[in-house]
């Protein structure tokens, strides 16, 4: 129990260090700090800001979790929902990532 | 007085990938190379990494790999390659694969790598490594020519992708160049094959330098997405 604990504390810790850095890494500011659309109808990013903002972010992970992930993998492309559409899904995904 | 750039070379243990090298570190600059088995060049600039080009964990560990030593990766020479020189029927399709792997899929990776790295500066050089096995048609090279028909394409499409982040991307054609790569073709075919070039010689690994130098030139910023022949060979 204490162990399991231990380890959703983290998981918690790690969602919003990751938040935080897909936020900070955005090109353009979102409005407020909602789940906002980062690409897709009504996001902020076109597509071109979107491949230099996930090259981007694949460099932060790195240096903040050690981490040497590429956020464009076979799942992210096969999900019915893209995981970059929002500030939401796309840190889901990351964790996911991270768990891996 | 210009600082040292960072080039990033792959397939350096021999052949025109570790002639690329060599060149390179005379001109006094940064060279991270990579093949299957270790290096054999020993140079206080050089620094080698064993992988296959096919793997993507291990793609991406030597391009983070660089960026953390050095901050930026101004040149990427995707040199590695390998042959299959048969005729179609009878190619184990583990062959086709495995010149798949490396000659388009070690290509991508690395681009793939590499552009990420160089988007954070907005600028960067690179070369894919095509052949003249393709324009010409060559009989008994199908599954090469193939190959690098593929990097072909992919340079070029890849060129209009990253031409606005200021990277370009070219490839050159190298006719046969005396290496490993052709030991195994029989001399009469090869002497035909120089037949059909307007210069009819080997290239030199010098030939191949001379394109590359051209593409990585600060000058040639307004140069991308094409396929240089040697030999007078036309695409």
């Amino acid at each position: 129990m204490g162990n399991r604990r231990r380890v959703s504390t983290r998981t918690q810790a790690s969602a919003a260090k990751v938040r935080q850095l897909v936020l900070d890494t955005l090109p353009k500011p979102l409005s407020g700090q909602g789940n906002e659309t980062i690409f897709g109808p009504g996001g902020v990013l076109d597509s071109l800001d979107l491949v230099n903002f996930l090259a981007d972010l694949e460099y932060r992970l790195d240096e903040s979790f050690e981490r040497k992930i590429v956020l464009a993998s076979e799942r992210a492309m096969s999900q019915h929902r893209s995981p970059f559409r929002d500030v939401d899904s796309l840190t889901a995904y990351i964790i996911e990532l991270l768990a891996e | 007085m210009s600082r040292k750039r960072i080039v990033v070379i792959t397939g350096t243990s021999r052949g025109i990938g570790r002639g690329l090298a060599a060149y390179f570190l005379r001109q006094g600059d940064i060279v991270c190379g990579c093949s299957r088995k270790p290096g054999t060049l020993r140079h206080e600039r050089y620094r080698h990494f064993v992988l296959d080009v096919a793997d993507e964990k291990a793609v991406v560990a030597m391009i983070r790999s660089v960026m953390a030593d050095h901050g930026r990766i101004d040149a990427l020479l995707n040199n590695a390659g390998i042959a299959a020189m048969n005729h179609a029927l009878i190619t184990p399709d583990s062959v086709a694969r495995a010149v798949f792997a490396t000659n388009f899929h070690g290509t991508f990776l690395f681009c793939r790598e590499a552009a990420k790295a160089m988007l954070r500066r907005k600028a960067g050089r690179i070369v894919n490594f095509a052949t003249v096995a393709t324009p010409l048609r060559l009989e008994g090279e199908a599954i090469y020519a193939a190959s690098k028909a593929a990097v072909e394409s992919f340079t070029q499409v890849l060129a209009r992708e990253l031409g606005p982040s200021g990277i370009t991307v070219n490839a050159v054609g190298p006719t046969p160049v005396p290496t490993d790569l052709i030991k195994s073709v029989p001399p009469a075919k090869m002497t035909a094959l120089l037949a059909r070039q307007a210069i009819r010689r080997f290239g030199s690994i010098k030939d191949v330098i001379n394109v590359v130098d051209f593409f990585l030139s600060p000058r040639s910023d307004f140069i991308t997405g094409q396929i240089v022949y040697l030999g007078g060979v036309n695409g």
